[in-house]
């Protein structure tokens, strides 16, 4: 950029632009997880009960290290995202709860 | 159109939070997206609840393929890859970048699209369509309407592209593109709820 844009370098010093460095180790960690996850099923070498804890895991991992680098929740000014996401976590949890408790006892 | 013409005035480095308004939208998105993790989470729960109800259709086990799954997976995932792209290279103003990143971002976004009208087409001729069990309805529920967010996204972003040639990127616009890529990372992260509970924990029983 040219130097008529001294305002815009000035912003871009402060903020200090974000390199692309983050993010593709978040893409390598996701991709990571998945293989683990898919790996895990397609060798069924492994008992049921494990698996399940396995693929759970390697899924609560890679979303939040997605929410966190991708969706920047990580980021300063973010209490409200977080707020947000956590209120409709919770609904999330009562439901799946009480409909398996419903169906299955 | 110059990539620059736009960094004319004082485009902010973050152009989405300079302005209240677009402040506004970003944390009204939030909170929309709030309500999306509540909506998906009921559907996950139907499933959840009714995934061993198969009547006389096939088992789970019996009709999912890891390789399409996988396949889907890695192509939305990229997709999420083409969007964050899209955004750093708007932070840069770097629009023609931007625009680029944004278009591979909706290719990707039809590909996965492609795939899964191929793999319902797929079920269908197993015997594994909506009205066959308690099963199959909450299945192609929960994932039909992940795929009618990825249509939705897709179109949303096709319409954004030809806004930003039309009108460049301005502290209107940015905002746009911004919530637009948090949509599509949420996508992304629903999916992989979708693998992990939907065809991994059914290939597993």
């Amino acid at each position: 950029m040219s130097s008529n844009h001294s305002v815009t370098e000035g912003e871009a010093r402060r903020h200090k632009v974000e390199g692309p460095r983050k993010h593709i180790v978040a893409f390598i960690l996701s991709l990571a997880l998945t293989l683990i996850a898919f790996a895990t099923v397609a060798s069924g070498e492994i008992n049921t009960q494990f698996t399940y804890i396995i693929l759970v895991g390697m899924a609560l991992v890679q979303v939040f290290v997605q929410m966190a680098f991708w969706m920047h929740m990580k980021d300063r000014g973010h209490l409200f995202p977080i707020i947000a996401i956590i209120s409709g976590v919770v609904v999330v949890f009562t439901m799946v709860i009480m409909a398996l408790y419903w169906v299955w006892w | 159109m110059s990539a620059h013409h736009h960094v004319e005035g004082q485009l902010p480095h973050e152009p989405e939070r300079a302005t209240m308004e677009g402040r506004n939208k970003i944390l009204g998105f939030w909170i929309f997206l709030g309500a999306e993790t509540v909506l998906f989470g009921t559907l996950f729960s139907a499933y959840l609840a009714l995934r061993h109800n198969i009547g006389d259709g096939p088992a789970a086990s019996e009709i999912f393929e890891l390789s399409t799954t996988f396949i889907a997976t890695m192509i939305l995932l990229f997709s999420s890859l083409m969007s964050v792209f899209a955004v750093q290279a708007m932070h840069q103003h770097k629009v023609k970048a931007m625009i680029g990143w944004l278009i591979a971002t909706v290719v990707l976004g039809l590909c996965f699209l492609g795939l899964e009208i191929f793999e319902f087409n797929a079920y269908v001729g197993e015997g594994h369509r909506m009205p066959t069990s308690a099963f199959s309805s909450s299945f192609y529920t929960l994932v039909g309407f992940h795929g009618a967010h990825v249509a939705f996204g897709v179109l949303w972003i096709t319409l954004l592209i030809l806004q930003i040639l039309k009108k460049g990127l301005t502290v209107v616009t940015a905002p746009k593109i911004y919530v637009s890529a948090i949509y599509w990372h949420f996508i992304d992260v629903v999916w992989v709820f979708i693998f992990t509970v939907v065809y991994l924990m059914g290939k597993v029983g």
